[in-house]
């Protein structure tokens, strides 16, 4: 527009110029009107010296350590405490039952209403969990259909990646494999399976330490697949005979840890794949 | 009902962001952090109203303009910064133009000195690089008053720079 560089722009119009919010016409007016008024545009570049001087300023701070605070109350705030302070002290209230565990199978910890509904959806993809374990566990040459354990580190790692991404390609949201050298478990790797209307999948870890009496480590598995919709949160332990299993829908996945261990060693497993489940997407 | 793990992990990789506004905005260390800190924990109760296709670092600095806000009604306030001070600081700087050190103390005193009502929507949109649109819904005020708002902070933060009474640059650039 011929007339519009006649026209002396408003200081808001230049502004919101230099930040980038005039439609491109506009902003072409702008562009014009500066090349023909150096003090205008003398003035224009004074603002972005201090808007750059601002970002110089105030910008790095972003890379600053945080207080552990925040971290803390980011996991463990809300009015209530951790869940899994609430899960342990239920927990330890239901074993001190003893015999009642076996006959009753499975807890209900959480009484929220989503909870509840998310009961009997649960069930069967937990059993599934329970069966995939006891197969594939015992299996000394093929335990996972893909493999972490390579030659060298980084061999592991490619496959790590290769692994995750293909289960997240097939199962529809992001799958990380959980870190848990802290509990002194390694990933030994991972496979797909069927689930009742589309792919689970399963990862395998063992223990570092051959068990105590002599026996081949211990193993534990992470059955991975989506929820069915309108499963919003769901939480439960349960025991079936020398097998725990532990089970969490949230984030838009349904997972399952199952292992023969003490419940106390498994929940320290579980609140570690708690913390570092990404959740949906 | 709990937050759910997805949303803490989103929560907490909006931390520094949402850290460096309060900081910019309150300059007192202690105080801006319990900014974040309060922010944090409003999240986490409302956890539920957070619409996941948003981005959630514009959400929280909305829960911290708010949270700001109730704060300073509750009679706390704004560090401000003797205009005196601020004098000195800046014949200081005359006197040693070289001093990056009494160039930056200028410029955050500086923004100390404009109101909250312009520094906010400057620092959303030079610092947090927010678009007008996303700091009218952090401020809760329409696109076109974060347009005149940022356009007066500009010119009063020239002002306080350049050490011009405010009359000369009002009357050279009021043209229109």
């Amino acid at each position: 527009m011929n007339t519009a560089s006649h026209t002396p722009p408003t200081d808001e119009r230049l502004s919101a110029w230099l930040d980038g919010e005039l439609p491109p016409a506009q902003a072409a007016d702008i562009d014009a009107w500066l090349t023909q008024h150096p003090e205008d545009a003398a003035r224009v570049r004074l603002w972005a010296a201090d808007r750059d001087a601002l970002r110089a300023r105030l910008g790095p701070m972003v890379d600053e350590p945080l207080p552990e605070a925040f971290a803390e109350s980011v996991w463990r705030s809300t009015p209530q405490r951790s869940v899994w302070w609430r899960w342990a002290a239920a927990a330890s209230a239901v074993f001190a039952l003893g015999g009642v565990v076996g006959a009753l199978g499975v807890w209900q910890l959480r009484s929220s209403p989503s909870a509840q509904l998310a009961a009997q959806p649960a069930a069967g993809w937990v059993q599934r969990a329970a069966v995939a374990h006891a197969v594939y566990v015992p299996e000394q040459r093929h335990p996972v259909e893909v493999s972490v354990s390579g030659a060298s580190a980084e061999e592991n790692r490619a496959q790590e990646e290769h692994l995750a991404r293909w289960l997240t390609r097939r199962l529809g949201f992001a799958v990380k494999l959980f870190d848990l050298r802290g509990k002194g478990f390694e990933l030994v790797g991972g496979r797909l399976l069927p689930d009742a209307a589309g792919p689970s999948a399963q990862l395998m870890y063992q223990a570092r330490e051959p068990a105590a009496n002599g026996a081949a480590p211990a193993r534990v598995t992470v059955y991975l697949r989506k929820p069915e919709d309108g499963t919003d949160f769901a939480f439960r332990y349960e025991r079936q005979g020398e097998l725990s299993l532990f089970y969490c829908v949230e984030g838009g996945v349904g997972y399952a840890v199952a292992g023969k261990l003490p419940r106390e060693q498994l929940l320290a497993l579980a609140e570690s794949i708690y913390r570092q489940q990404p959740g949906a997407k | 009902m709990q937050a759910t793990s997805c949303f803490r992990q989103q929560l907490l990789s909006a931390i520094p962001r949402v850290r460096r506004y309060a900081h910019s905005l309150v300059m007192e260390g202690s105080t801006a952090d319990d900014l974040v800190q309060t922010t944090l924990e409003r999240a986490l109760s409302h956890w539920h109203q957070f619409d996941q296709r948003r981005d959630i670092v514009v959400w929280l600095l909305s829960i911290a303009h708010n949270a700001h806000r109730d704060t300073q009604r509750r009679g706390m306030r704004l560090l401000i910064v003797d205009p005196q001070v601020l004098q000195a600081q800046q014949d200081q700087q005359h006197s040693d133009p070289g001093a990056d050190v009494g160039l930056r103390m200028d410029l955050l005193a500086a923004l100390q000195h404009l109101t909250p009502e312009q520094r906010e929507p400057l620092l959303l949109v030079t610092v947090e690089d927010l678009s007008y649109a996303e700091c009218a819904e952090v401020l809760h005020i329409p696109i076109g008053t974060v347009m005149s708002r940022i356009s007066r902070a500009r010119a009063a933060l020239r002002i306080l720079l350049d050490g011009r009474p405010a009359a000369t640059v009002h009357a050279l650039h009021r043209v229109v």
